[in-house]
């Protein structure tokens, strides 16, 4: 081999590389005034609403797949795909009739055989299709249209639990895609919502794009939320991954994105000044902060060291850290349930108001038997909220005069050492930090966070019998005014025994450039009635 | 030099089983679980344990290890657990990118370091002398992040000339592939720029005392001449050497830069998988800059005799 030779490979290789030899995503192609391009909360990594619940992929699953029903804005389950229902006068035998001229997006037509597969895989995952699946007797199809499920109690809530908008979503699939393990993975993403995904785009991590789908047939009502008319105005959403906060600002300022989901509380200032942008909250339901307390170990086994902390925490100190000076941006939340929504209350919740009393919660602290053993703090650095919380919960937890371990860790980390039961040395843990999306906290349906079945709950495996009891009464209660009375209690009982410590209530907001319009406000970025002029 | 070329190739074989090995052990002992990630945060531990038990994670360490290096060596890197997309799938989606990236930063720092370098030691000891290297310390310091917001601020916000961020590829032209890695590539480039400018600056200065360029001088050779002609072509072998080496600087440094410029390459799948502890990809990605740190090496190997005919293998 002499040096023409080296060199002519090398060139030829070079060329090869840059002549698109090798595959390539156009990712930043001249943007058409008919694609709106959008950057979601976060990489949409895979897109099995059923088998991933993460909020990213619930989003872009509410495109692709209808639900038979659909929660509006008054948090009532309205029709979507289903014409009409039937219920005996025991509310045991529900028949449901799906609307006619319903299409898959392979031109198939939608079929009750598919609604029965899609909600048997559902109901193998969701907290209220498990509790459903436990009263039933059968669900079947009667004909292409019609189909029944028969049950062996009543379940009042059945219609919100076909209509939630919470992961995962009673969203309805083909048959043959929806007989899929419930705990595997498929591989097929046809729908029958407004909106095709185009798998052959797909780059995980950089971009989803999802495609006008022209058989449609929306409602006629007005859309709200997850109910109504869901017409597409523009033929392409492209959604661009961006995992840095600035890069996405800087985006959307030079006109290359159309619409960010949730800029950082830092930089929403700049938005704001920006004459070509209009800045709002985006999901009035916002979050709920929290941290839990391991029930399993010691100082946490015992409700007066809870307690204690309670009494010291200031709601305030974390809203800061989280949402900065931006009083718009949250309030307090002496509670467990999503402000401004019909079942809020305040009941129990008076140990988190007024000032703080750090010498009363030291004396609790040290009735509980609290000896200064090292108490285990888990804490993901590499989300904004959570880090900021940790921070607060440290300097709380050391002027109560506890000895902190504090775990400085990734979400990856924590999501698994989190499941751990073994004693805090011994991988374990006595706290973590997280929080839900205020749409998660309107009722207890779909609360996970709020049970306290003790090893059957979630992390932190809280026991209080009195606040099952009162999550089975309002599961139980005929009309609101019974269902607020059940919250009420629940938040008490659940507060007392401190199922949970809600660090407070916080909003996004939401931003959009000008040319954009109809974006709606709503607990997931809805693209139906989204327009966008040249 | 065609058997030579043969037998470094096969003696990667050895090196890249360590790594295999290496990888999938770090992995299996690092904290977190896929599972949870896929599970979500509302999930319970029995869902995550049944979706644990259908990726196969509940495996002993050596059936899973034997399972991956089977599939291994039938050309097969696996399946991605989040996005069910084959690993090799998606490492083809990004390579265009970072090899992009790569390559536009590769021919800038030659274009600007290598005459910079040899400027500063023709100049040594002068004020040009002392900027150019002023500057490579500048280079050296600046965190490539800082660096690539500063030039998105000034040339895409403020002066509108570039795209603030993302990836076209060259089927669509050739300036709107070049114009998304213009900033990434100067941004990523200051670091590789400074090394290679202070590397050619040394070699030039230890050629340019040689009697053979004093000879060429009393011969009444120009100034070009005698430094890109006779100087650099005998400074040529530590110039490559540090040119190659930095190759790893690169992709060290495409993981940032390609965040910052939301270019979706190998660099952001890196970060993306290791966060989600997304096992195959880690492993597949791992495997494949592995595999190029030895093929760049090989090529410098090869390059010396293209700049040294004295060196034969």
């Amino acid at each position: 081999m002499d040096r023409r030779t080296v060199l002519k490979g090398l060139a030829s290789a070079g060329g090869m590389a840059l002549t698109g030899g090798l595959a390539a995503p156009a990712l930043a192609q001249g943007a058409a005034a008919r694609t709106l391009r959008f950057v979601p909360q976060a990489n949409l990594a895979n897109f099995d609403p059923i088998w991933g619940t993460q909020y990213v992929v619930r989003n872009a699953a509410a495109m692709v797949w209808d639900t038979l029903y659909g929660i509006d804005s008054s948090f009532q389950p309205q029709r979507q795909m289903v014409e009409s229902e039937e219920v005996t006068d025991d509310g045991t035998t529900w028949t449901f009739k799906l609307r006619p001229g319903l299409k898959f997006h392979d031109g198939e037509p939608v079929l009750s055989k598919d609604v029965v597969a899609s909600l048997t895989r559902w109901a193998a995952r969701d907290p209220m299709g498990l509790m459903i699946k436990a009263v039933q007797q059968e669900l079947t199809a009667v004909d292409d249209r019609t189909f029944k499920w028969v049950l062996k109690q009543p379940f009042p809530k059945l219609l919100f639990a076909l209509g939630k908008n919470n992961a995962p979503c009673a969203f309805i699939m083909p048959e043959r895609v929806a007989q899929t393990d419930p705990f595997k993975q498929i591989s097929e993403y046809i729908g029958s919502g407004p909106m095709k995904f185009a798998k052959g785009e797909w780059v995980p991590g950089a971009k989803a794009v999802f495609e006008r789908f022209a058989d449609y047939s929306p409602r006629q009502e007005k859309p709200s939320w997850f109910a109504g008319g869901k017409q597409v105005m523009v033929d392409r959403v492209e959604w661009v991954i961006m995992p840095d906060p600035a890069t996405a600002a800087a985006a959307l300022q030079n006109g290359e994105v159309d619409w960010w989901e949730n800029p950082i509380a830092d930089l929403v200032p700049v938005l704001k000044k920006n004459k070509n942008i209009s800045v709002d909250i985006g999901d009035p339901l916002g979050n709920i902060g929290s941290f839990r307390m391991n029930f399993l170990y010691p100082p946490f086994n015992d409700v007066k060291a809870r307690r204690a902390v309670l009494m010291a925490l200031s709601q305030e100190d974390y809203m800061r850290a989280i949402v900065g000076d931006d009083n718009s941006l949250w309030k307090s939340l002496p509670g467990y349930f999503t402000p401004d929504t019909p079942l809020y209350t305040e009941m129990g919740g008076e140990i988190l108001k007024g000032k703080r009393d750090f010498d009363a919660a030291k004396k609790l602290l040290a009735e509980s038997g609290y000896s200064g053993q090292p108490v285990t703090c888990l804490v993901a650095q590499d989300q904004p909220i959570t880090k900021a919380m940790g921070d607060v919960t440290a300097d709380l937890l050391k002027k109560l005069g506890m000895n902190v371990d504090f775990v400085a860790t990734d979400w990856g980390t924590v999501g698994a050492r989190r499941a751990q039961k073994t004693p805090p040395g011994q991988g374990g843990w006595n706290m973590f930090h997280t929080w839900h999306a205020g749409g998660d906290c309107v009722n207890p349906a779909p609360y996970t966070a709020i049970r306290a079945t003790g090893d059957k709950a979630w992390f932190g495996w809280p026991t209080s019998p009195s606040t099952e009891k009162e999550v089975a009464s309002w599961f139980e209660a005929k009309n609101l005014d019974e269902e607020k009375a059940a919250i009420g209690r629940l938040n008490k009982a659940a507060m007392d025994d401190v199922v949970y410590a809600p660090t407070g209530f916080f909003l996004n907001y939401t931003a959009w450039r000008k040319n954009v319009s109809g974006v709606a406000k709503g607990p997931v970025p809805l693209f139906w009635g989204v327009s966008k002029s040249a | 030099m065609l058997s030579y070329i043969l037998r470094r190739i096969v003696a990667t074989l050895p090196v890249m089983a360590i790594v295999a090995l290496f990888v999938f052990s770090l992995l299996y002992i690092a904290p977190g679980d896929p599972a949870v990630v896929i599970a979500g945060d509302q999930a319970s531990p029995e869902d995550v344990e049944r979706i644990r038990q259908s990726l196969g994670l509940d495996r002993p360490f050596l059936v899973q290890f034997g399972s991956w290096v089977w599939r291994i060596l039938h050309g097969d890197l696996g399946t991605s657990i989040f996005t069910n997309l084959p690993v090799s799938t998606m490492i083809g989606q990004r390579l265009g990118p970072t090899l992009s990236l790569m390559i536009v930063t590769l021919l800038l720092t030659i274009v600007v370091a290598v005459p910079l370098g040899v400027v500063a030691a023709w100049k040594a000891g002068s004020l040009i002398d002392r900027a150019i290297m002023g500057f490579a310390v500048f280079g050296f310091s600046l965190p490539v992040f800082v660096v690539g917001y500063m030039l998105a601020y000034i040339f895409a916000l403020e002066l509108e000339w570039l795209p603030v961020q993302g990836y076209t590829p060259m089927a669509a032209g050739f300036w709107p592939w070049l114009e998304n890695l213009i900033l990434p590539a100067i941004a990523l480039g200051c670091v590789y720029i400074a090394l290679v400018a202070r590397i050619t600056r040394a070699a030039m200065l230890e050629v340019l005392q040689q009697d053979y360029i004093r000879t060429a001088k009393a011969k009444g050779m120009g100034q070009g001449g005698i430094l890109f002609i006779h100087g650099l072509k005998n400074a040529a072998v530590p110039i490559v050497t540090v040119i190659g080496i930095g190759i790893a600087l690169l992709i060290g440094g495409a993981v940032v830069t390609e965040s910052v410029f939301a270019i979706p390459g190998l660099g952001r799948l890196t970060i993306d998988a290791i966060l989600r502890r997304d096992y195959p990809v880690i492993q597949g990605i791992v495997l494949l800059f592995s595999f190029v740190y030895v093929l760049v090496n090989l090529m410098i190997d090869v390059t010396y005799t293209l700049v040294d005919p004295r060196i034969r293998y």
